[in-house]
């Protein structure tokens, strides 16, 4: 035994925790790693971390990889390895802190290490009689007790008090306004909205001011984006040829099922296997447009069996991430190498949509099954053709002898012209891919390495071993599948779906690693909170407006995001919750939020994508010149970003930070670049966003300062401050005085955009103020949700 | 303070690091600063990105603690990707057997049990097409280079040949991802991205990671150069590759607004940098000192990048190195150049990719329009870094997805639509320059360029050999996601010292 070799580890036990004390506080690691060092060892949060990070590789679920046939993720085996309360007499403390390189664990060559501070966890662990947890996340969910009124405060509270932390006090009504109003509908809050609130001093003001967003129309697209990004969604396949499809039927379904708040069981099953739902209604059908999002390959020479394994594959991955927090694509090829899944259990989820009819051929973006979408003028068109038509045929019928009559002739020339009427008019029809199953059952096979040609043994749909299996009696189809996922015995659905609806509010999941709850994913920060919230959607019908509802209405949420350097230092991710969350917009929400503090943001809702301003020779430059960017005009110039046409090889210029909407992604990019700076400073979105904005301003003839006033009022939804009105007053005068000099630029500058300059207002004056809400737009504050 | 680092990376900004804002620590900020890829390391003086002003000494921006592993050889990269695949039998791996072949079926032991695209099916009974121009020794290492590159013929004294290359995929875009990315399916970060993760930038006026691509002209080739192929994949997408267009503005959005001078966005920033300012104070969260840097770096970019691309400077000579259509942005040429430019301003990764190798019928025909339009420029790259003393420590590779069928792909009577299919099972790149043994061919095919029979390289070892170049260890370069540490080169990759000097 090498004690000595660890010089912490001789020190008397107190000694030994005074030691490390400082040392946790501050390290800047998640804070289920501040627990105090006189609580006793939590072997899901501090020691399954540990082993599975440095052993499971060679000892873990993976038979193939398998070292000396131990395995340290299951505990009969693992417990074989120490004795329960006497470290010093146990094989595995003797091997991680062994001298001897041959002896010692994990072996050099793996390039892991453990640090001091695990070791001396894993020591008091077995000492404190080794006690074994299933993962976390695969346990059941039982709701634990509050003793409070409000759930989400009783328990981040408690962690507060555990680290000597107190909430800080509320963020003021200017801000949380602005705050709940980006969250809940991705838009500023229209100053009618301001003032009604500001005004408003009942104590229920600010729940009835959330109930008024969470009824918008504005809130199904907000929260549609998020969705859309996990869906894969674009508008073309992807890929050479990267053809034009008609998903956005569905969606408009999307949106549409959130501004219903359609219970979220429903919204999942219908678009998982809405088609098998007996009696599927149209909705239904088009949900599972869901599934077949994935790119379509059309290049020359590929493999069409190929092409189908890998969409196969996109699906099953999909709803892995989606609904089960789990990284399936690792099993692709192997048996995962810390969670207890294997690759029979892959290709067993695989073979659910493995029985879809789709072939992998060319790049056909309306490849069958597909179902066709009129608009209601469409539909009304089609019921008359189709009224005319066997109205015809029926006179035509009718007529006995054809031959000799010229009536005949007639009716034959009307029937064509409108048979033709009604395939033109079925052309114009949007398709939407959707799933079937087919008729007669297709086998399916464990794939060698994950490829088509290498079938192993045949698999059956069925759900993966170390969950609870379907119900007896289910017939194991993709049906099943969509409601064993929210079958009160399976916990991971509710863990990981209201942990991605949490970090959409705070910026980060309780979870920090909301595309994996699995054995390598980050501990929660508040284990039990994720679960009280878990049982609470289950519990509420899966009400996902009233979970919104409980998170925005908490004094965690209202909080002021201010920090200081105590808690910036302690915790600078703000996981304990000591303060407000702050973080920039996403780039679809920054353009959203300009068009409408311009006041030409056009609130129609759904339809076909529009190509919104970008740079000229973008798509033909990625396409060598086949695709051509058809700028949009008029209305469609100012609508939400979420109606923007997606061209999947290349994204539209404007977005940054996002999904690439390849393959389902469920992890939020926060980055901050200069080339972000460059395109919300020189974008003629914004540019002209600013000319819209100043003029809308100064027709009201209002004084200087009350111009910047309301200025400030429709970006950053405050009033403007004393010294921000003398910095911004110094600079109207310089930037007048230039523009009197170069009177063409300011001419050229006004230019911008397909809008034409109002003529009402002086040129030197508009150009200095558009200048000015060019920069006001691209304030830190603008750009953020405080 | 003094130390400070974001002083010394924006001295015209001082006054606002100068304070520290609601009490935040120069070393919380610092912090920040390193994570967001903004700050230096501490003792190294900042690069100008001037050329001319020398930017080896150690000056950094981002990049992770303990990198580079040690010493490295190259301190930048320049990939001259091939896209759709250069045919190795028709350029460097000369083979009389084959030759002796032409027009009889393949034999049948060199194609058992081998995939092929659709476009060949079974390749049983497909006949030999000898290469189609004549090979010739070149200089004193006496490599063989074909008389379609009678440029990179000249240099090849200079070049480390890598003739068994191999790959697992034979479709163009998994086999171009897999080749940059390590994996065939997009969404892993590519090796110009896993750089600037790992060792950081030398440059602060200019992306480190820099993308120019083309085409030759009136070629049929319909092949995309999608954005993954310098895609961040799961790193942060500040490690993304920019994309240099080759018309209008280089980098997207950099002019100012029509009517918007310098001085103007010059005057603007300044107050933007004020109101910002109060707001740091009052929030104190340090993203917000991040966003002032990040404007400024903007505004350096427009200078910067404008100068770039401004040839002026360049003499005659130079531009008649590289040869025809080097003043026109958009063509191999150009970007050859503008990749030198890149280099002497010490941006790390410059990926070009030049589109339209895919002879599936267009052997006799536009294959020689490939190699005219690439020829000269790639050899005039290696040679002009050489003549300014950056070759030492420049790493040049060229090449492309995969190689080429030796049998013929089309009718063998009709010569003007010969062709040849996808080719994963052998094919040779060349380096340059880096520390590595100029003139070496290392790695062997089978007679009939086949096979490779020695000295393999596979795509996983090629990548560990960049990375080696470059001071990192392939094992170590690792980043977390989904729960796992990932790398480039996956479990797999082993560093070919045979190559190195």
């Amino acid at each position: 035994m090498s004690v000595g070799f660890f010089p912490l580890l001789s020190m008397p036990s107190k000694t030994l925790r005074q030691a490390l004390v400082p040392l946790l506080l501050v390290m800047r690691i998640p804070c289920c790693a501040m627990a105090q060092a006189n609580q006793p060892i939590d072997f899901s949060n501090q020691i399954r971390p540990i082993l599975s990070e440095n052993c499971f590789f060679c000892h873990g679920p993976d038979a193939k990889q398998r070292q000396s046939d131990l395995r340290l993720d299951v505990e009969a085996d693992a417990k074989r390895t120490f004795k329960a309360g006497d470290a010093e007499a146990s094989e595995l403390f003797a091997r991680i802190t062994s001298d001897d390189i041959d002896e010692r664990m994990p072996p050099p060559e793996s390039n892991r290490q453990l640090t001091r501070q695990q070791i001396t966890l894993i020591q008091r662990w077995i000492n404190e009689g080794g006690t074994w947890e299933q993962h976390w996340a695969y346990t059941r969910i039982a709701k634990p007790d509050v003793e409070a009124t409000h759930a989400i405060d009783f328990f981040v509270s408690q962690k507060l008090k555990q680290n000597n932390l107190d909430f800080s006090p509320a963020a003021d009504r200017a801000t949380l306004i602005r705050r709940v109003s980006l969250d809940l509908t991705g838009l500023p809050p229209t100053l009618d909205q301001l003032d009604e609130f500001l005004a408003d001093r009942s104590p229920e003001a600010y729940e009835n001011m959330v109930d008024r967003f969470l009824a918008a129309d504005a809130y199904g697209e907000r929260m549609a984006w998020i969705w859309l990004d996990a869906a894969r969604y674009a508008d073309t396949n992807g890929y050479q040829g990267d053809n034009e499809r008609t998903m956005w039927p569905w969606r408009d379904w999307v949106i549409q099922a959130y501004n219903d708040n359609l219970p979220f069981d429903q919204f999942s099953q219908w678009q998982l296997a809405g088609d098998l739902l007996p009696d599927a209604t149209q909705a239904q059908i088009l949900a599972t447009g869901f599934n077949r999002n994935h790119p379509i390959n059309g290049e020359g020479g590929r493999i069409p069996e190929e092409n189908r394994v890998d969409y196969v594959m996109d699906m099953a991955e999909t709803t892995g991430t989606l609904w089960l927090g789990l990284t399936f694509n690792c099993c692709r090829c192997h048996d995962h190498k810390y969670d207890q899944l294997t690759q029979d259990d892959y290709y067993s989820l695989f073979a659910f949509f493995d029985q879809t009819p789709i072939t992998g051929e060319g790049g056909n973006a309306q490849s069958p099954p597909v179902i066709a979408i009129p608009d209601q003028t469409q539909q009304e068109r089609k019921s008359n053709l189709e009224n005319s038509i066997a109205k015809l045929i029926d006179q035509r019928n009718q007529l006995g002898e054809p031959d000799d009559n010229p009536r005949f002739q007639e009716l034959e020339e009307q029937l064509k012209t409108e048979q033709e009427k009604l395939k033109s008019l079925d052309r114009q029809i949007p398709k939407v891919m959707v799933m079937a199953d087919m008729p007669e059952p297709r086998k399916s096979y464990r794939l060698n390495r994950g490829s088509y040609q290498q079938p192993l043994n045949e698999v059956f749909a069925r759900v993966p071993e170390m969950l609870p299996p379907l119900p007896e009696n289910a017939k194991a189809n993709r049906l099943a599948l969509a409601q064993w996922l929210f079958d009160p015995s399976n916990p991971l659905t509710p863990r990981v779906t209201v942990n991605r609806l949490w970090a959409q509010f705070f910026g980060i999941g309780i979870v920090k690693t909301t595309e994996n709850l699995g054995v390598q994913g980050e501990p929660p920060s508040h284990p039990e909170l994720l679960d009280w919230l878990a049982a609470e959607y289950r519990d509420s019908g899966w009400d996902t407006k009233h979970m919104i509802r409980l998170i925005v209405t908490s004094q965690t949420y209202r909080q002021s995001s201010k920090t200081n350097q105590r808690l910036q230092e302690l915790d600078p991710e703000n996981r304990l919750l000591a303060r407000g969350s702050r973080f920039r917009m996403p780039s679809w929400m920054i353009r959203d939020h300009a068009l409408a503090a311009s006041g030409r943001l056009v609130r129609a809702i759904g339809g076909k994508p529009v190509n919104s301003y970008q740079p000229s020779g973008v798509w033909e430059e990625s396409s060598f010149g086949n695709k051509k960017y058809q700028l949009g005009s008029g209305d469609e110039l100012y609508r939400r970003s979420i109606y923007t046409f997606w061209r999947r090889i290349a994204a539209p210029t404007i977005i940054f930070d996002n999904a690439d909407r390849m393959t389902c992604s469920v992890t939020t990019y926060r980055t901050n670049t200069p080339l972000h700076a460059l395109s919300t400073f020189n974008d003629v979105t914004f540019v002209e966003a600013s000319r819209l904005m100043a003029t809308d301003v100064l027709r009201l003839k209002l004084s200087e300062p009350e111009s910047l006033d309301l200025i400030f009022k429709r970006v950053v939804g405050r009033p403007i401050r004393p010294d921000e009105t003398q910095i911004l007053l110094a600079a109207l005068v310089r930037t007048r005085n230039q523009y009197c000099r170069e009177l063409e630029s300011a001419k050229s500058f006004l230019e911008i955009g397909e809008s034409p300059a109002s003529g009402e207002i002086e040129t030197v004056t508009l150009a200095s103020w558009t200048s000015l809400c060019l920069a006001v737009l691209n304030l830190d504050e603008a750009l953020t949700r405080q | 303070m003094n130390q400070h680092p974001s002083i010394q990376l924006h001295a015209t900004r001082r006054e606002f690091f100068g304070r520290t804002a609601n009490g935040i620590g120069a070393a919380a900020l610092a912090n920040m600063l390193a994570q967001t890829g903004l700050a230096l390391d501490p003792g190294n003086r900042p690069h100008s990105g001037n050329p001319g002003a020398d930017p080896t000494q150690g000056a950094r921006l981002g990049g992770l603690p303990g990198l580079p592993h040690f010493a490295p050889k190259a301190r930048r990269v320049i990939a001259l990707i091939q896209n759709g695949a250069p045919s190795h039998a028709d350029l460097f791996d000369w083979k009389p057997e084959l030759a002796k072949m032409h027009g009889q079926p393949v034999p049948e032991h060199f194609i058992a049990g081998k995939r092929f695209s659709t476009m060949t099916g079974q390749a049983d009974g497909k006949l030999m097409l000898a290469p189609i121009e004549p090979f010739k020794q070149r200089g004193r290492s006496g490599a063989w280079v074909s008389d379609m590159l009678p440029y990179t013929a000249s240099i090849a004294d200079e070049l480390t040949f890598v003739k068994g290359m191999h790959t697992d995929a034979v479709n163009h875009a998994p086999a171009i991802s897999f080749l940059l990315s390590g994996a065939q399916i997009p969404g892993r970060p590519s090796l110009g991205s896993w750089m600037n993760y790992g060792i950081g930038s030398e440059v602060e006026d200019l992306p480190n990671f820099i993308v120019m691509t083309s085409v030759s002209k009136n070629t049929t080739c319909g092949q995309i150069f999608y954005d993954f192929y310098w895609g961040n994949g799961f790193l942060p997408s500040k490690h993304q590759g920019v994309k240099f267009r080759g018309s209008g503005d280089p980098v997207l959005y950099l002019s100012n607004p029509s009517g918007m001078s310098r001085q103007m966005r010059r005057d603007w920033l300044d107050d933007l940098a004020q109101l910002n300012q109060r707001q740091l104070d009052d929030f104190g969260d340090p993203e917000i000192a991040t966003r002032i840097a990040q404007y400024e770096m903007a505004f350096k970019m427009q200078a910067s990048v404008p100068a770039l691309i401004d040839l002026s400077d360049e003499p005659q000579s130079v531009l008649d190195m590289y040869g025809p259509g080097v003043e026109e942005p958009g063509t191999f040429a150009h970007n050859c150049l503008l990749a030198r430019r890149l280099a002497e301003r010490g941006v790390g990764f410059t990926q070009l990719m030049h589109a339209g190798w895919d002879q599936h019928n267009s052997l006799t025909t536009e294959f020689y329009t490939q190699c005219r339009d690439t020829d000269q420029a790639s050899a005039a790259l290696v040679m002009d870094l050489k003549q300014r003393g950056m070759l030492d420590d420049t790493l040049v590779i060229w090449g492309g997805e995969f190689g080429r069928t030796p049998f013929i792909q089309g009718e063998f009577n009709n010569r003007a639509r010969w062709g040849r299919d996808h080719h994963p099972y052998a094919y040779t790149m060349w380096m340059a320059g880096a520390g590595l043994k100029p003139g070496l061919s290392y790695g062997q095919t089978d007679e009939l360029a086949m096979n490779v029979v020695h000295d393999p390289v596979h795509i996983h070892d090629f990548q560990a050999t960049i990375l080696h170049l470059l001071g990192i260890n392939h094992e170590k370069l690792t980043y977390r996601f989904q729960g796992r540490q990932f790398r480039l080169t996956d479990v797999h990759g082993r560093v070919v010292h045979e190559l190195i000097a």
